[in-house]
């Protein structure tokens, strides 16, 4: 088994998860994540795959709750968090444009 | 004078008889603060707050054990209009608009929030060195880790700067550092508490819980921290209980189990042998201890690393730079806001588990990692059930050693989770797990007992943890008594 990542497969799972990494970083992710998905590989071993499967301890308090206006937070307030705002809006960089393909 | 290092009901005491008041323990709270600044346990201070809130309590009747006692908080634990940066850079300004439903409840008990500790970012890591602050360093050793990831909330419980502190635990990030630090520290069942403003790091994992230097305090702690929240539905819809009432109580005839992949190979001999000590106490004072096998519990790690990983990548997802906390600067289109935002917003750790995730729950690979991972659990989970069809409590090591040093390296990026790896089980399968301190290693670090108990049986687990806290009797203030 080989024992890093190739440059594009790190760059994949860096594009997957909206990373951008430094030409350092590639590097040593190329150990360092092989090292991780090698871990993870070992589930192949385990026996006893089914549909059962646990994704809270207690599924009886699984319960979904009215689709209510509830108190809510202060728009100007939520607004004036993020990094670059006017008025009411939330300032972000072109979406559309110049950099179509981005 | 000093109050902060004596029990909670001679303190209570003494503020309900007005000889002192709650103005003076959040004094003294923040001048052990200072003289433990080495120990870099806070990554805010919530001083100018908590000093008004003091005097305003002046007013109010002391009303209940936990009334003016200073508390400190997580830092991924949010907090209306003070700093929760979780460690981390992408954070390192960001003030929530609201309060978690711990912080509420909190505040309802008139306790007062001191600050907010440090962590291993985002809650990853085993060791709280990958902080953007910096890492605390432990009390009985200032070479060592005090673990992690809660481990500025342990590092402040064990140098007594105050009487109590929340941490969080996804995969033992309350449990291993109160076990290097030589505190209580409790995971309660999945559901006990209300994840509603503890920022997400593995969902179906994530739980918080209380941190203290004895378990009585601890239970009263947790007995505020409980309940139903319509802002969590995995929240629990339990009956009310004082978590407290078998605190005391004899153990005889106790049914105790004990795992032997606990006690195996990877444990030192050290803390092997303390444990052992403990097993023998125990039977001496008529519980039974039987070792006993308990199927997938070698595999826990192999699906704490799928089901952590995946859940994180998709939870830090939220961190882009637009809406709160760190924007990088010089991008020209969104889309390297959020690539540039993220590449230079988090730290080592968080990004290695995030592109892990991201490939885990990418296309078919969600099923063939996740989807088995989330299986394999819920087989584990059928595993502890019957054990506990004959026990009461599981017991065993909380970590495999003691704190190691800082200076330890740092490239191996399966360290983190192999440090874990006696503490990982119990969220796997959504138990409670508490650890209590039984002793030193040859160097007089602490030694820590994990208590397992089966769902919503936390006052089980209380009660033998103070049984064998009473037994043991041991001097856990770091540097001898104060």
């Amino acid at each position: 088994m080989k024992e890093k990542l190739s440059r594009e497969e790190v760059l994949h799972v860096a594009n997957l998860a909206r990373i951008k990494l430094t030409e350092g970083e590639i590097e040593k992710y190329q150990v360092e994540l092989k090292k991780l998905l090698t871990d993870v590989e070992k589930i192949n071993e385990v026996e006893g795959y089914d549909e059962d499967i646990l994704i809270a301890c207690w599924d009886e308090f699984a319960r979904l709750r009215k689709d209510e206006v509830g108190n809510m937070l202060d728009p100007k307030q939520v607004v004036e968090n993020a990094p670059h705002h006017a008025g009411n809006y939330i300032e972000v960089p072109v979406v559309i444009g110049e950099s179509e393909g981005a | 004078m000093k109050y902060l290092n004596k029990g909670i009901e001679e303190i209570h005491e003494l503020l309900k008889s007005k000889i002192i008041k709650p103005i003076d323990l959040v004094e003294e709270a923040f001048e052990n603060i200072e003289k433990n600044q080495e120990l870099n346990a806070y990554i805010t201070l919530n001083k100018e707050e908590a000093l008004k809130t003091a005097k305003e309590l002046e007013d109010k009747e002391v009303d209940n054990l936990l009334f003016g006692l200073p508390i400190a908080l997580k830092d991924n634990i949010v907090t209306k209009d003070l700093k929760t940066t979780c460690a981390s850079h992408i954070l390192e300004n960001f003030i929530p608009l609201y309060d978690a439903t711990v912080v509420e409840k909190i505040k309802a008990k008139n306790m007062i929030i001191i600050g907010k500790t440090n962590m291993d970012e985002f809650a990853m890591g085993s060791s709280s060195r990958t902080s953007y602050f910096g890492a605390p360093k432990n009390p009985w050793d200032k070479n060592k880790i005090c673990g992690g990831s809660s481990g500025g909330s342990a590092a402040t419980i064990a140098a007594r700067d105050v009487l109590f502190a929340l941490g969080s635990d996804t995969g033992g990030s309350i449990r291993q550092p109160a076990s290097y630090t030589g505190i209580v520290g409790m995971k309660p069942t999945y559901g006990r508490i209300s994840r509603y403003g503890l920022v997400a790091f593995a969902s179906s994992l994530d739980q918080m819980g209380p941190m203290t230097k004895n378990v009585y305090e601890n239970a009263v702690l947790l007995n505020a921290l409980v309940g139903k929240d319509e802002k969590d539905l995995t929240s629990a819809n339990k009956e009310e209980e004082d978590f407290t009432r078998w605190i005391g109580q004899d153990i005889k005839g106790m049914k105790i189990a004990i795992p032997n992949f606990l006690m195996g190979d990877v444990v030192s001999s050290e803390v092997k042998g303390k444990i052992e000590e403990v097993i023998s106490l125990l039977k001496e004072k008529g519980a039974t201890v039987d070792y006993i096998d308990i199927k997938y519990l070698e595999n826990a790690m192999t699906l704490y690393q799928i089901i952590a990983m995946g859940e994180a990548s998709s939870n830090l997802a939220r961190f882009d730079g637009i809406r709160y906390g760190f924007q990088a600067e010089n991008v020209e289109n969104i889309e390297d806001v959020y690539l540039e935002t993220r590449g230079q917003g988090f730290g080592d750790e968080v990004k290695r588990r995030i592109m892990v995730g991201s490939y885990l729950l990418s296309g078919e690979n969600a099923k063939v990692y996740y989807h088995k991972a989330l299986s394999i659990r819920d087989d584990m989970k059928k595993e502890f059930q019957k054990a506990f069809q004959n026990y009461d409590l599981i017991i065993g090591p909380t970590s495999v050693t003691t704190a190691y040093d800082l200076s330890d390296p740092m490239d191996d990026p399966r360290k983190s989770f192999m440090d874990d790896v006696l503490v990982i089980p119990v969220n796997m399968a959504g138990l409670p797990g508490m650890n209590i301190p039984v002793g030193f290693d040859k160097n007089h670090m602490p030694i820590g007992m994990q208590i397992i108990g089966n769902y919503f049986e936390e006052a089980k687990m209380y009660q033998l943890g103070s049984f064998i806290e009473k037994e043991l009797n041991l001097d856990l203030t770091p540097g001898g008594e104060k």
